[in-house]
Order: structure tokens, then C-alpha cells, then sequence
């Protein structure tokens, strides 16, 4: 019942709106939710200390070696004067007194400096990707041994066995870390360059599990900075770079947002055209009742709003319908009453002497006349007549020739053909009109038409008084008439047919014309 | 007057018109010219006559208590009825096509002159007579492409373009599509197309019937009306409906 009802009366705007919005929220609820379960967590920037130490031992030992930074995109390397400043870590002190101890320096000679450091118990997230940094470790290890340079990497206990597997293949031996000491270990305890056999391959280690703590006692770091000093004194300081992990991820994360986005904007053009549609249908058939008062009603669809709105329009056309009705009947009435006892007048008139009924037949014909142009104009509704292509030049020839074959004075000339749209019978009411007013105050009527660039210009010329030009524009207004006495008509055609030229995109103006008055139209071509 | 020495009989006109004076001084002015005329003052009285009397010609008042002329005429159409010319006082282009797509045969707007009446009667009953390929009031006729659009006397080119006609144009063309392919003299074509008080001479038709040769010309396309040295004009092409 409640389904049925709501059919019938439409959701208002605020309706589909609210669904869009809803819509909209549930989207991007999905969108998060899909992220956070779809998605890996987001690689964080943080490394294990032991292993950027070995990182940096690389690098230091390509410095002295090579004189020459290491290639690297993972870390920032420079060399400076000064130390970079030391910070008081005591969490970090192995990892400082190791770095020292396996680059043959001083303690004091190794800095190591950190925005965070977390304890690995403490930072549940996965470190792998912080371990794939030690690739770069492995690269260089192996260019150390190319070199003919013993290496031997120490394995920590937890160390990814693929990386391990990776090294033996070429040859470095690999051998198990001590589990870190409290304290620092004893100078010597290890050193680059000095061959040891390699040992047999310990068994592999399980493989890191994404989400797996670190192993205990390490010690996880980011934002850090190490420093040692070089011989010639001056530092060699490497700093974390760009966590280049992080592209994928936010790559990825990109991906997932994109494509709800997409979705999103394929529903809000489904539901902008579901609820635009109705709105320019009602558009339409409100510019068609507009046009045609007998056209189709307005058809109720649509938010609820635009239904009350298509009954609305829907009333007023049917009490629109009802007005025509009305004025076509008084006016068919009025025609009726005024013409009949004209018509009597008339057929009277045909009894008179010869030159009596001249005079009367003249009469009445003025009076009919007044009658004609009172109802045409009161009737008058440009927009019902259908409009259709036409040639303006046989229109306006056919109105002189009328007036012609009547024995007055009226002539045309002008291109062959100039077809526009148009309604017919309001065209030539139209030029009808200003040639009827053109003999009304001259002896004689010329109409010249020419075509320009996007408009037709038909220019009415009589050789009259002329109009002045205070009055040119009031002698548009209906019951305008020039001079009161000695004219006949009720001072209706020029304002009639302002309206149909009005009706078709044109106008009407009044210049000079040679002798008199020239009326220029101008419509669209 | 030739139309009179022909018939032996005068022509029966039917006035119906629901103003007793206006009857009256249509059938004096019918009895005058010729005719032999009678009176009706409602549809239900036209009928009454025709039943019993019958009539060659009607002339028809459009607004009238009880039925209307307009429904009688739609009513009659189509049923060997006779001519009818309707006597409006509704007078306008729209009103004139309206009658005249309805089925009457001429339309004349209240108040008229009694002779031009007359006259068009007489045309209407003339063209009925020799209705051997005449057209039917209310339709259009065809030739080479072009449609004669009989009530809005309005011509249509091949492209769909209104070339709007001229009065005389308009009677000269319907004068040629009804007796097409025939020659037709210039007194023929004077008598069909202009009005017989019309004081207009040979040069008159040769005049309009250039200027329709203009407005039927067409690139390519076939001369219409043909010259007949001596003889007078010839509309070349079968018309249809």
C-alpha cells in the first residue's frame, strides 16, 4: 500500500537527494573498508637498526674504497664537517657500539641519531619490506667480493632465508649472530675484510610472517641519521630517504579510491539524468502547451514536486482551453451580431438608386471593415497557425498583384525565391496589413525585399505625409490612429501586425521612405 | 448569360439563413438574376425542402440556431448534395479554409455584395455542371511534383515550400488542373477564372499566366502550361487527387 502510494505522488527532490547522499557515504564506507581489509597495512618507514647499520657499513666501506658515495636510492649520503648531532639513546648504544667496532672505529667516531625508536614488542607491524633494504646490502657485498674481498655477512637469527640463500649462491658465507648483548661487544669481535671459509648453510629459517613482531631485542627506528668519521676527519653521514615501499601501496590504495570515485560518479550521472529527465520533458510539454493550448497534457512523472507542478499546468491549460472556447464562442457571437444586420443593410442597400447604393455599399464596407479588424485583432493568437517553409517573393508578389487586379497601385520587386519559415496566412496579414495602411494615407504602395546576411528586410514605402518621428512608435499601439479625422480603420493593422512580426523573431521600424513613410521589416531568414 | 440560354429550366437556389430579412433580400436578389429561388430558415427546414423539392445550389449561413451550417455541410458531404456556398459572418482566412476543407464549394463572409454572390453561385453551379475532372472542394490536387492546396489557395513546390498564389493565380490554376491536358482558349479561361464583371481583356490572362509559368518553373522540370499558337493555353500534365 505504502509502495503503491508512493508511486503515484513521487519522492520529493530532497528524497533523491537524500538516497544520492546516502548512496554516497555508503560508497565511501566501502571504499575505506576495502582498503583497510583488501589492502596490506601500510608499509611503515621504520627499519630495524642492526640492519641499516649494515647498510651503512656498505656504504662506508664503499667510501673508503672508491672515494665515491654508493649507489643508492634508499638513503641520502653526504659528507660533512661537523658531526650530525648526537642524541642520547640508550636503546641504540649496541647497535652504535657494533657499527664502530666492525668499521674499526672509536665509539665516539659513530652517531647515530633517531625521530622514533620503538621497542620491537612494542611495534606490531611487518618489517619486511624494511629487510628487502638489505638487497642493496647484498648488491654490494657481492661487488665487495668480486673484488676479491672476503665478506662475511652475519646472519640474524630471524633473517629472511631467501636473501640467505641468495648470498651462499655467490659465494658469501653466511654465518648465525650472536643474540645481541646487553652490552657493547668487545672491539674486534667482527671486522670487514678479514676471509673466513664459509660455514655450511644453516637450515632455512620459517619465512617472516607479514604481521610478525620483530624479533625481540631489535630495536626499530625511523627518521634516523648515522654518522662516522672518516679518516681524512670529516663525517660520512647517511640519512633515511624515501620509503619508496610506500609507492605500491599508495598506488594501490589509489586504485581502490579511483574506482569507488567511478562508481560513484557513474551513480550520480544515472540518478543527475533520472531526475533531469522529467524536468525537461515537463519542459517541453510546458513549452508545447505554451504554443498549442489543444496539445497532449502534461504527463505526471517524476520527484513529487514536478507532478504538482504538471497538475498545476495541467489545470491551467484546461482552464486555458476553456477561455479559448469561450472568447472563439463571444467572438464568433459578437461577429454574428454585428455582420447580420450588415448584411441586411446590404441586400437593403441593392434596392436604393443606382448611385445611393454605391454610397451605402461604401459605407458598410467601412463599417465591415472596423468589425473585421476588431475581431482579428481580438482573436489574434500568432502561435496557432503551423508554421512552414515558404517564399517570401510570391507572398509579397501575390499581395500586389491583388491589389493590382483591383486596379490599385502597388508594386514589388525584389530576388526570386527567398524561402523562409513562417505562417502563411500571418505573413500576408501581416504585409497585407502595411500595404492596406501604406494606401490608407499615400496613393501608391512600393514593397522592396531583400535577403541579408541572417535576415530578410522587406521595406513597405507609401508616398504620404510620412509619420513623424515622435509618433512612429505609438502608432503600434492598438486604437493609435495618425490623423483622427478623414481615416478610416480602427487603427488596429499596424499593431497586428507588429505582433506576427514579433511572433516570427522580427519587428517592425519606421524610417524615412523617399517620399513617405517606409515600414521596414525585418525577419529572420 | 450563356449559362441561362443553355438551361431551359432556371437554377434552383436553397437560402438558408435563420434572419428573415437576409432571406428575403437574397431571394429577391436570386429572382432578379435568374434563378428560381426558396427559402429555409433552419437545417431541419433545408432538409425539408431538399426532400421534397430538391435544389441545384444552396447557399448556406454558418451560424444558426440548432444545428450549425458547418455540421449540416459535413453531414451532406459526399452524397450527390448539391453545391453550396457558404454565407458566414465569420470572415477570416482561418474560417474560409475551415469551410471550404469541410466540403463547401465557395465561402463568402457576411456582409458581401449581392452580385458578387450571384456570380460565384453561377461559377460554383458551372463548374458543377462540367464537373468531368473537376475537383472536389476541400482536397488538393497534384501534378509534377507540386500540390494545389484548394481551400488555403496555396500552391506547394516540389521541396515542401509554400508559394503563395494570387487571387487570379490562384482561379487561372485551379481553371487549368480541372481541365487539364485541353486546350483552353483565353475567353474560355476569362469566363472560368475571372469574374464575370470583371472588366479584364485577352492581355489580362496572358499576364497572369506568365507569372504562374514563373511560379511553376522549375530547373529541369517540364513547362506545365504549354502555348497553343492561335488557340490559347494547355495544361500539359494529368493532375491527381
Amino acid at each position: 500500500m505504502a509502495a503503491v502510494a508512493r508511486s503515484s505522488r513521487g519522492l520529493p527532490i530532497a528524497g533523491y537527494l537524500a538516497l544520492l547522499v546516502a548512496l554516497a557515504l555508503a560508497a565511501a564506507f566501502v571504499a575505506v573498508m576495502a582498503i583497510v581489509l583488501w589492502l596490506p597495512p601500510r608499509p611503515p618507514d621504520v627499519m630495524r637498526a642492526d640492519i641499516v647499520a649494515e647498510h651503512f657499513q656498505a656504504g662506508y666501506d664503499h667510501m673508503r674504497i672508491h672515494g665515491r658515495f654508493i649507489d643508492d636510492r634508499a638513503m641520502s649520503w653526504r659528507v660533512q664537517a661537523e658531526p650530525p648531532g648526537q642524541m642520547h639513546l640508550p636503546q641504540m648504544h649496541p647497535t652504535q657500539h657494533r657499527l664502530a667496532a666492525r668499521l674499526n672505529l672509536n665509539p665516539r667516531q659513530v652517531r647515530i641519531a633517531a625521530a622514533q625508536i620503538q621497542r620491537s614488542d612494542v611495534f606490531v607491524f611487518r618489517v619486511r619490506e624494511a629487510e628487502e633494504m638489505s638487497r642493496d646490502t647484498r648488491r654490494e657485498v657481492e661487488r665487495l667480493r668480486t673484488e676479491g674481498r672476503g665478506v662475511i655477512i652475519e646472519r640474524a637469527p630471524e633473517a629472511n632465508p631467501e636473501i640467505e640463500r641468495a648470498l651462499e649462491e655467490h659465494g658469501i658465507a653466511v654465518r648465525a649472530l650472536p643474540p645481541p648483548a646487553p652490552v657493547p661487544p668487545a672491539v674486534g669481535e667482527a671486522s670487514g675484510g678479514v676471509p673466513t671459509p664459509p660455514t655450511p648453510p644453516v637450515p632455512p629459517a620459517a619465512r617472516v610472517p607479514m604481521f610478525a613482531p620483530a624479533p625481540p631485542g631489535v630495536v626499530l627506528i625511523s627518521g634516523f641519521e648515522i654518522g662516522a668519521q672518516l679518516p681524512d676527519g670529516r663525517w660520512l653521514v647517511m640519512r633515511q630517504g624515501r620509503n619508496w615501499a610506500e609507492l605500491s601501496w599508495i598506488g594501490r590504495a589509489t586504485l581502490v579510491i579511483g574506482g569507488t570515485l567511478l562508481v560513484l560518479s557513474l551513480l550520480a550521472m544515472w540518478f543527475a539524468r533520472r531526475l533531469t529527465r522529467p524536468i525537461r520533458n515537463f519542459a517541453d510539454a510546458v513549452q508545447a502547451v505554451g504554443v498549442d493550448p489543444q496539445s497532449e497534457p502534461v504527463r505526471e512523472e517524476g520527484p513529487r514536486e514536478l507532478r504538482g507542478a504538471a497538475r498545476a499546468v495541467n489545470t491551467m491549460q484546461a482552464r486555458l482551453r476553456a477561455l479559448i472556447a469561450d472568447r472563439t464562442k463571444t467572438l464568433a457571437a459578437v461577429a454574428h451580431d454585428m455582420r447580420t444586420p450588415l448584411m441586411r443593410l446590404r441586400l437593403t442597400a441593392e434596392n436604393a438608386a443606382p448611385e445611393q447604393r454605391e454610397k451605402m455599399a461604401k459605407e458598410i464596407e467601412e463599417v465591415e471593415a472596423l468589425v473585421a479588424s476588431f475581431i482579428a485583432f481580438a482573436r489574434d493568437d500568432p502561435a496557432e497557425e503551423a508554421r512552414v517553409r515558404l517564399d517570401l517573393t510570391s507572398l509579397l508578389q501575390s499581395i500586389a498583384d491583388d491589389h493590382a487586379e483591383a486596379g490599385r497601385n502597388v508594386s514589388f520587386a525584389g530576388q526570386e525565391r527567398v524561402i523562409i519559415t513562417g505562417q502563411s496566412l500571418g505573413l500576408k496579414r501581416l504585409f497585407s496589413n502595411l500595404v492596406d495602411n501604406a494606401l490608407k494615407y499615400g496613393a501608391s504602395s512600393r514593397i522592396k525585399l531583400r535577403r541579408e546576411e541572417s535576415a530578410v528586410v522587406v521595406d513597405v514605402e507609401d508616398d504620404g505625409p510620412g509619420i513623424p518621428s515622435e509618433q512612429r512608435e505609438s502608432v503600434f499601439e492598438p486604437f493609435v490612429r495618425l490623423n483622427e479625422e478623414g481615416t478610416r480603420g480602427a487603427g488596429l493593422g499596424l499593431a497586428a501586425a507588429r505582433s506576427i512580426a514579433r511572433a516570427h523573431g522580427g519587428d517592425i521600424v519606421i524610417l524615412d521612405g523617399e517620399k513617405g513613410a517606409l515600414m521596414r521589416v525585418t525577419l529572420p531568414a | 448569360m450563356a449559362l441561362m440560354a443553355d438551361t431551359p429550366q432556371p437554377p434552383r437556389v436553397l437560402i438558408v439563413d435563420d434572419d428573415a430579412a437576409i432571406r428575403d433580400g437574397l431571394v429577391d436578389v436570386f429572382t432578379r438574376a435568374g434563378f428560381a429561388a426558396a427559402a429555409a430558415g433552419d437545417v431541419a427546414g433545408m432538409e425539408r425542402h431538399l426532400a421534397s423539392k430538391g435544389a441545384d445550389l444552396i447557399v448556406l449561413d454558418l451560424m444558426m440556431p440548432g444545428e450549425d451550417g458547418l455540421s449540416a455541410c459535413k453531414r451532406l458531404s459526399g452524397k450527390g448534395r448539391p453545391p453550396i456556398i457558404m454565407l458566414s459572418a465569420l470572415g477570416d482566412d482561418a474560417d474560409r479554409i475551415v469551410g471550404l476543407e469541410i466540403g463547401a464549394d465557395d465561402y463568402l463572409a457576411k456582409p458581401c455584395n449581392p452580385r458578387e454572390l450571384v456570380a460565384r453561385a453561377r461559377a460554383v453551379l458551372r463548374r458543377a455542371r462540367d464537373n468531368e475532372g473537376a475537383t472536389a472542394p476541400g482536397e488538393s490536387v497534384r501534378f509534377a511534383g507540386f500540390r494545389l492546396d484548394i481551400p488555403r489557395r496555396e500552391l506547394i513546390d516540389p521541396d515542401d515550400v509554400v508559394i503563395p498564389l494570387s487571387a487570379g493565380e490562384f482561379r487561372l490554376l485551379r481553371a487549368f488542373v480541372e481541365r487539364p491536358q485541353r486546350v483552353l482558349s483565353r475567353e474560355q479561361l476569362l469566363d472560368y477564372a475571372f469574374d464575370n464583371d470583371a472588366d479584364v481583356f485577352d492581355r489580362a490572362v496572358d499576364v497572369q499566366v506568365s507569372r504562374l509559368r514563373k511560379k511553376l518553373e522549375r530547373p529541369g522540370g517540364i513547362e506545365i502550361i504549354r502555348t497553343v499558337r492561335g488557340e490559347g493555353y494547355l495544361f500539359a500534365v494529368k493532375p491527381t487527387s
